[in-house]
């Protein structure tokens, strides 16, 4: 098979305990398009986007990027691949390290790579101003900003190392209709100026069939609860 | 897990001509911070009556959560309140919820009267005590048989053997459809539900609206507040947008879907996936440095130097009212 | 003594420091009262020399007056002065066995925690089974193993105060290890190191810091009840344990103040540190901070 590079989860089987969550998922995202994905709670939609992100090791199956297989999860991983993949949580309070200002918290990833400082401040302010956080927003920490705001500020980290895939799982589900919108319209730009492949989860399928290029039903592919 | 298949109430139903139940009048909600003060709420106007379902929507930080808490008397220490908002009992003497004090709010208000669907239900929930004895507990003490318990889970969609398990052991939504069942069990004439979708999956959602909307077929009154517009328009009678403190507009539900006045109502709506998924240009204003005149102005198209001046709500056609100097009219009638 | 110009500004400094609200003021005079002891009792051997063996059996068992404000015991010793040198004491064995048991806890619990699985089990066992022994008897085993000392005293205290720490240490890494914030950093590109220092190590150290403050009367305590117990510091050593142990010999002829110096030194110091410790701890508490945030 050799066509577009792409993100693949190939037979994918994850279970914690007794409990099966992904039962040999294959999911395929290509360069340049958009995949949605839906299925019901607890289908392992979460856990997927984890495999994929390569944070969780799954028990069978295998992920690789662009046709390379990776076996390595977390810290195991090259930094260079690790950073090809990213990922949007649904709660961005949890992804948001408390401590970190919002300027700090898009640095990070710089400045845990070694990028100098000047590049890191140049970079920062792109991506703040990409995202809309007004010059004033940037210096809060988390507590202060609203969610909104905060998912704005994660978005901007998760693309601050020009990700060739990102992963948004249920990013704008707790978010207002203008901020949805917004969240959107930054990353279908990203996607389409990068050629980069976009996998959105979301229960919401009025917005999958907008935002997406096709969509995928996970719930198919694996069991129900229990 | 299963839900029940529900099928949303008609229109038509949705006719509320009964009495006011709740009249909030003139409302304000200032905070006293170190450096600041924060206007939460600015003078608000609505009225709710029984069996009417009212959405509250508007963008994070616009203050609709602060308007939940100012009417349960749940505000912290650093809060002022201005106005009123009379409750008008069916039976015995109205109660203003702003200004009857603490023990008049305990004693009377909360949970019998006002019931709330908190935001966060992991905080909510009393860690050592399962869920069937917090429900019986609530139960007891409103004078009903504990054994509905059981009846209330399977209401909001609970399996009433999860019960039995202690807060830390149900997920998000089940946390989150046991904290529902708590608020109804001493059904309160009016039910004040704070985000009360987040967490859960579509049917879910769609389950706990669907409830909502049930108490008010049987008379009672639901506020939600809510960032969904979609959850708003399946259920609600009439919608509250509230933008930068303010009430901005409020119409019946199909009304503003189809013809929204305000400039705001129109770009929110605008934003939805089915529509121009378009975002609200412009910033939302920090409620510590509000705009003299009309918040929305420095993002309106229609601005003019009339809207320095701070717009009052004026009578729709067709009902409803809106705040804006320079409404948007549908001339075109087809 | 600080003189009455300087007190507003202190106090000042005081609110401002800890974001007091006006009303706030017992916090202020525990701050006032701790300072004033550490500052005097570190101080002490500068302006008020005692010499730890000297009696004066003339002046045996006076009750308090405006020479000795305190008293004096059964071998003519001042309480006063004495007690000054005995929190002195007091202080530093509960400061460096507090520091003791933090790090050994920190250590343990940070281990347990980061690695997990097995390594985790295996310690957390160990720190339940020497949690299920009494902290005295434990405290006493080691001293009688190591001789009645200064620094057997310190061991003492510190090897039987580490196990809570420990818990809190490894059940905050455990907490915060799966938190989606620590995977965005290591999808960003963080190493282990980083991790490690830049989003675990800075949310542990003020949980952490506090463990050791509320270590501290722990700490004076048992050093008191080995003291009281004949198991502490050489008897004519002064620390607040031995005193208080002396002290009772002389209630039984009349001389109860003898005690009550000690006694009430240790609980004003004491509560003094938990006051302070119980604002500090409101201050990092997420749910208190979060409470003005609309």
């Amino acid at each position: 098979m050799t066509s577009t590079p792409h993100l693949l989860a190939d037979e994918v089987t994850v279970g914690y305990g007794r409990q099966v969550v992904l039962d040999r998922v294959t999911v395929r995202i290509d360069r340049g398009e958009t995949v949605g994905l839906r299925g019901p709670s607890g289908c392992g939609k979460s856990t997927l986007v984890r495999v994929l992100a390569l944070l969780h090791q799954p028990d069978q199956g295998r992920v690789s990027i662009d046709g390379t297989a990776v076996s390595a999860v977390r810290y195991a991983v090259p930094v260079a691949l690790r950073t090809r993949v990213a990922a949007l949580f649904q709660s961005p309070r949890a992804a948001a390290d408390p401590r970190l200002s919002l300027t700090d918290l898009i640095a990070e990833p710089l400045r845990a790579t070694r990028t100098p400082e000047a590049a890191v401040r140049e970079r920062v302010t792109e991506l703040a101003d990409l995202v809309g956080l007004t010059a004033d927003l940037r210096s809060r920490r988390p507590h202060a900003v609203s969610d909104g705001q905060l998912q704005r500020a994660c978005l901007a980290r998760a693309l601050v190392h020009r990700p060739d895939y990102l992963l948004c799982d249920e990013a704008t589900a707790m978010l207002d209709a203008s901020t949805q919108a917004h969240v959107a319209a930054v990353i279908r730009d990203y996607q389409l100026a990068q050629q980069a492949g976009v996998l959105v989860i979301s229960h919401d399928q009025t917005l999958l069939e907008r935002w997406s290029d096709r969509i995928v039903d996970l719930a198919g592919t694996a069991p129900a609860r229990t | 897990m299963t839900t029940t298949e529900s099928v949303p109430a008609p229109a038509s139903a949705r006719a509320a001509t009964s009495r006011p139940l709740l009249a909030v009048d003139g409302l304000g909600v200032e905070f006293r911070l170190r450096d600041a003060r924060v206007r939460a709420v600015t003078d608000l106007h609505l009225t709710v009556r029984a069996g009417e379902l009212l959405a509250v929507v508007g963008e994070s930080g616009c203050g609709k959560s602060v308007l939940a808490h100012a009417l349960l008397g749940l505000l912290p220490g650093n809060a002022t309140t201005t106005g009123h908002a009379v409750l008008h009992e069916s039976d015995g003497e109205p109660v203003d919820l702003i200004t009857c004090g603490q023990r008049q709010l305990a004693r009377r208000v909360r949970g019998r009267l006002v019931g709330l669907v908190p935001q966060s239900p992991a905080t909510a929930l009393n860690p050592v005590r399962t869920g069937r004895r917090l429900l019986a507990e609530t139960l007891r003490a409103h004078g009903r048989d504990r054994a509905d318990a059981d009846q209330l889970a399977v209401d909001v969609g609970l399996d009433p053997a999860d019960l039995d398990r202690y807060p830390h052991e149900l997920s998000g939504g089940m946390a989150q459809r046991l904290v529902t069942a708590l608020a109804l069990a001493p059904d309160p004439a009016l039910l004040i539900a704070d985000e009360p979708t987040t967490g859960l999956d579509r049917p879910l959602v769609d389950h706990t609206l669907d409830l909502l909307r049930r108490r008010c077929d049987n008379g009672a009154a639901v506020v939600l507040i809510t960032h969904d517009l979609a959850a708003a328009r399946r259920v609600a009678d009439t919608v509250a947008v509230m933008y930068a403190s303010r009430v901005v507009e409020h119409r019946d539900t199909d009304e503003l879907f189809t013809a929204p006045t305000h400039p705001y109502a129109s770009a929110l709506l605008d934003a939805l996936p089915d529509r121009a998924f378009r975002p609200v240009p412009g910033d939302p204003p920090m409620l510590t440095a509000l705009p003299p005149g009309c918040a929305f102005a420095p993002r309106c198209p229609h601005r003019t130097d009339t809207c320095a001046h701070p717009p009052e709500p004026t009578p729709v056609a067709g009902g409803g009212t809106v705040a804006c100097h320079h409404p948007i009219r549908t001339g075109a009638n087809p | 003594m600080a003189d009455l110009a300087t007190r507003p500004p202190l106090l000042h400094v005081a609110r401002s420091r800890l974001r007091l609200r006006p009303g706030q003021t017992g916090v202020v005079i525990a701050g006032l009262v701790l300072l004033t002891t550490v500052a005097g009792s570190l101080l002490a051997p500068l302006v008020w020399p005692l010499d730890q063996s000297a009696v004066a059996l003339d002046q045996t068992r006076l009750a308090p007056s405006w020479t000795h404000l305190a008293g004096t015991d059964d071998l003519g010793r001042d309480v006063a002065h004495r007690a000054v040198y005995g929190l002195r004491v007091s202080l530093l064995v509960g400061a460096v066995a507090a520091l003791v048991a933090t790090v050994l806890g920190g250590v343990v619990g940070g281990i347990a925690g980061t690695l997990g699985g097995r390594v985790d089990r295996i310690l957390m066992r160990i720190v339940d089974t020497i949690a299920a022994m009494p902290h005295l008897l434990l405290g006493i085993f080691i001293v009688a193993m190591l001789r009645p000392s200064l620094g057997a005293v310190i061991a003492s205290v510190g090897l039987t105060h580490w196990l809570s720490t420990a818990r809190i240490v490894r059940s905050e890494v455990l907490s915060l290890r799966n938190r989606p914030f620590i995977d965005a950093a290591i999808s960003g590109g963080a190493g282990r190191l980083r991790v490690l220092t830049r989003h675990l190590l800075p949310h542990v150290l003020p949980r952490l810091a506090l463990a050791t403050t509320l270590m501290i009367p722990h700490a004076v305590w048992h050093e008191t009840a080995l003291s009281f117990l004949g198991l502490g510091l050489p008897p004519h050593l002064a620390s607040l344990g031995n005193m208080i142990n002396d002290g009772q010999g002389s209630l039984l002829t009349g001389a109860w103040w003898a005690s009550l110096a000690p006694g009430a030194v240790i609980v004003v110091v004491t509560f003094a540190i938990a006051v302070l410790a119980a604002r500090w701890r409101d201050r990092f508490d997420p749910r208190v901070r979060a409470e003005l945030h609309l």
